[in-house]
């Protein structure tokens, strides 16, 4: 089973997706995330150790590379791939027990920005380390953040920004969010943004990539 | 002179600015004031620096590709709508005709009225940039991962476009002194794609655009937003002349200067990510002024790391541009 799990964290880690994918080329004709998870799920294990055993611990392993400048968008993007087939085969079964996933993340760019690289990379990250994600997409006004925070309760709200002419959105929104109820954890982040500029704004936390965030989250939420 | 690594009576300059920052120009110098006139900028760029586009109403545009952009928010580029290339396959979808006269609209006219500047032709989105706005952003990443045989072949169809766009540039405006390739590579850290990705995909096909252009006695200079510090070497082992926009927030402005003087020149590096949002006129001052005395011994041309935006006070606009046209008095 132990052998299992290492095969399925280490397709999460290298992206590969399923059997027939080329990539990576040296695990050419290998099970893939796809078929291991099946496997384990055939053999009984609970959707939950697959997650915890196998899935988070590959997604955090190309975290940490990605913070690392050792792997980039394209090798983090097939890890997300790799793990978008697993869950796959694990969502039937959270939604039959639910709160098993770890928490909510409500993420989007602020209004008038339209970079959405970044904030793909962080809702996919956290997603891989077994949080529930509600991508709200791009140019996303304060409103809509209330209104997804009214109805995901507990969740935590990301932002991102990539242009200081959006930046004042972000404070906006921030504050916003705040007056309506400043009980929910707002995390932020985006090239031009900084820890100051989190410090000044009163958002909770800034993190300069997507490691950073799954770490702030598996602090705060219980 | 700068660009062959020479040193110059003063630095050169060529800055942009967006609709937004146009706007408080505008509202500042007065309605009847021609902003190119007043910044008297040294390059003239012609050709298109996103592609060439044309209305289709409901605040969309089409550019040659077929790419539709959607106007409504963002005014000066656009956002793509919909995928020309969803699947990874060039079936069925035909090459614009490199022979267009759109892409050589007026160029007469604006040659003749600018003979005293160093003219520039534009090719905007001139690969990789390319390659995602018709297969979109997220499969162009993982092309490079799943279908490198696709890949290698888009970015050599999208550069032989383009060298037939040079081709023609060159031969019928003779004029014409260098292409301006665009095409963001960089992030805050490092290149979007990585060195690898780039080296194996994206280099191959500039080498032969850059080939090209040196073989018409051409300067090239190249735009890429973020952090390429790490391919500078490839970029000019490959003939680029100049490299913009030296964002100075990710790059070391003064350790490059120095380290690349005579083999490569810059054209940026006033902070548009810090100082010209958030610094005061005095801080606009000492950054332009410090620019402008690391430039003196050449290697240098100046401007805002990225066309100026809406979000800069205008007395910190101002105070560049006197700054620069000062040296010239
Ligand atoms: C690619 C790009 C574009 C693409 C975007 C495509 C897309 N679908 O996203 C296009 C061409 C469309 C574009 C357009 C524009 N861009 Co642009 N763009 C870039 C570029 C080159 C890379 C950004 C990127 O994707 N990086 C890769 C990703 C992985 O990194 P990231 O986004 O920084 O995200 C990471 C972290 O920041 C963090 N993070 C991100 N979000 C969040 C959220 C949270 C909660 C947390 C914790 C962390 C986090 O984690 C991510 C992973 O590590 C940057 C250069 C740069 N220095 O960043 C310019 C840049 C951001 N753009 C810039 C500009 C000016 C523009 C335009 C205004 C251009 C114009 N019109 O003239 C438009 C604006 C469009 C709009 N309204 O939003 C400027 C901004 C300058 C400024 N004043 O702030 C930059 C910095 C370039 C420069 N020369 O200065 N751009």
């Amino acid at each position: 089973m132990e052998e299992l799990f290492e095969q399925l964290a280490y397709c999460i880690e290298y992206g590969k997706i399923n059997k027939p994918s080329p990539f990576p080329p040296d695990m050419k004709d290998k099970d893939g995330a796809d078929e291991i998870t099946q496997q384990l799920l055939n053999e009984g294990i609970s959707a939950d150790d697959i997650l915890q055993k196998a899935l988070i611990v590959g997604m955090e392993k190309v975290g940490v590379k990605f913070r690392e400048n050792k792997v980039f968008v394209p090798q983090v993007l097939m890890s997300a791939k790799a793990m978008d087939a697993a869950m796959a085969h694990l969502k039937p079964h959270f939604a039959n027990s639910p709160g098993s996933q770890k928490g909510t993340f409500i993420i989007g760019t602020v209004e008038g920005d339209l970079h959405d690289i970044g904030k793909n990379l962080v809702a996919m990250m956290v997603e891989g380390n077994g949080y529930e994600v509600i991508d709200l997409g791009t140019d996303v006004k304060a409103e809509k953040f209330i209104e997804a925070a009214e109805q995901y309760p507990g969740a935590v709200i990301g932002l991102s920004a990539l242009l200081t002419t959006t930046m004042n959105n972000m404070e906006e929104i921030t504050k916003a969010i705040k007056s309506h109820n400043r009980n929910i954890a707002i995390c932020i982040g985006g090239a031009p943004v900084n820890q100051d500029f989190c410090d000044k704004i009163g958002a909770d936390s800034y993190n300069p990539d997507p490691q950073g965030v799954v770490e702030f989250l598996n602090k705060t939420v219980e | 002179m700068v660009l062959d690594g020479k040193q110059p009576p003063y630095v050169p300059w060529d800055c942009k600015f967006t609709i937004e920052a146009l706007d408080k120009m505008k509202a500042h110098y007065g309605d009847d004031v021609d902003v190119e006139e007043l910044v008297d900028n040294h390059f003239i760029k012609l050709g298109a620096s996103s592609g060439f586009k044309i209305n289709i109403g409901n605040d969309r545009k089409k550019d040659i590709f077929g790419v539709i952009w959607d106007m409504t928010h963002e005014k000066d580029i656009g956002n793509v709508e919909g995928l020309v290339l969803p699947e990874p396959t060039l079936d069925g979808y035909e090459f614009p005709d490199p022979n267009n006269p759109m892409l050589y609209d007026g160029m007469e006219e604006k040659i003749a009225a600018n003979k005293d500047k160093f003219i520039l032709y534009s090719i905007g989105f001139s690969l990789f940039e390319r390659y995602w706005t018709l297969r979109g952003m997220e499969n162009a990443f993982l092309d490079f991962m799943m279908y490198p045989d696709f890949v290698k072949d888009l970015m050599r169809k999208i550069a032989d476009f383009n060298i037939a766009v040079i081709k023609n540039v060159c031969e019928r405006y003779p004029e014409v002194d260098g292409i301006y390739f665009g095409d963001d590579w960089g992030a805050q850290k490092k290149l979007m794609m990585g060195k690898d990705v780039w080296i194996e995909f994206i280099y191959p096909e500039l080498k032969r655009m850059y080939a090209n252009t040196k073989a018409h006695g051409k300067y090239q200079l190249i735009h890429s937003c973020g952090d390429i510090e790490e391919i500078i070497p490839e970029l000019i082992e490959a003939g680029v002349n100049c490299i913009n926009p030296f964002q100075p927030e990710v790059l070391d402005v003064d350790d490059l200067l120095n380290t690349y003087r005579g083999k490569v020149a810059f054209h940026g590096g006033l902070s548009t990510q810090k100082t010209l949002p958030y610094g005061t006129v005095e801080d606009v001052v000492a950054e332009t002024k410090h620019l402008l005395e690391m430039g003196k011994d050449g290697g240098y041309i100046f401007c805002p790391s990225h066309a100026t935006e809406g979000d800069t006070p205008i007395e910190n606009i101002v105070a560049f541009i006197d700054l620069i046209k000062a040296q010239k008095c």
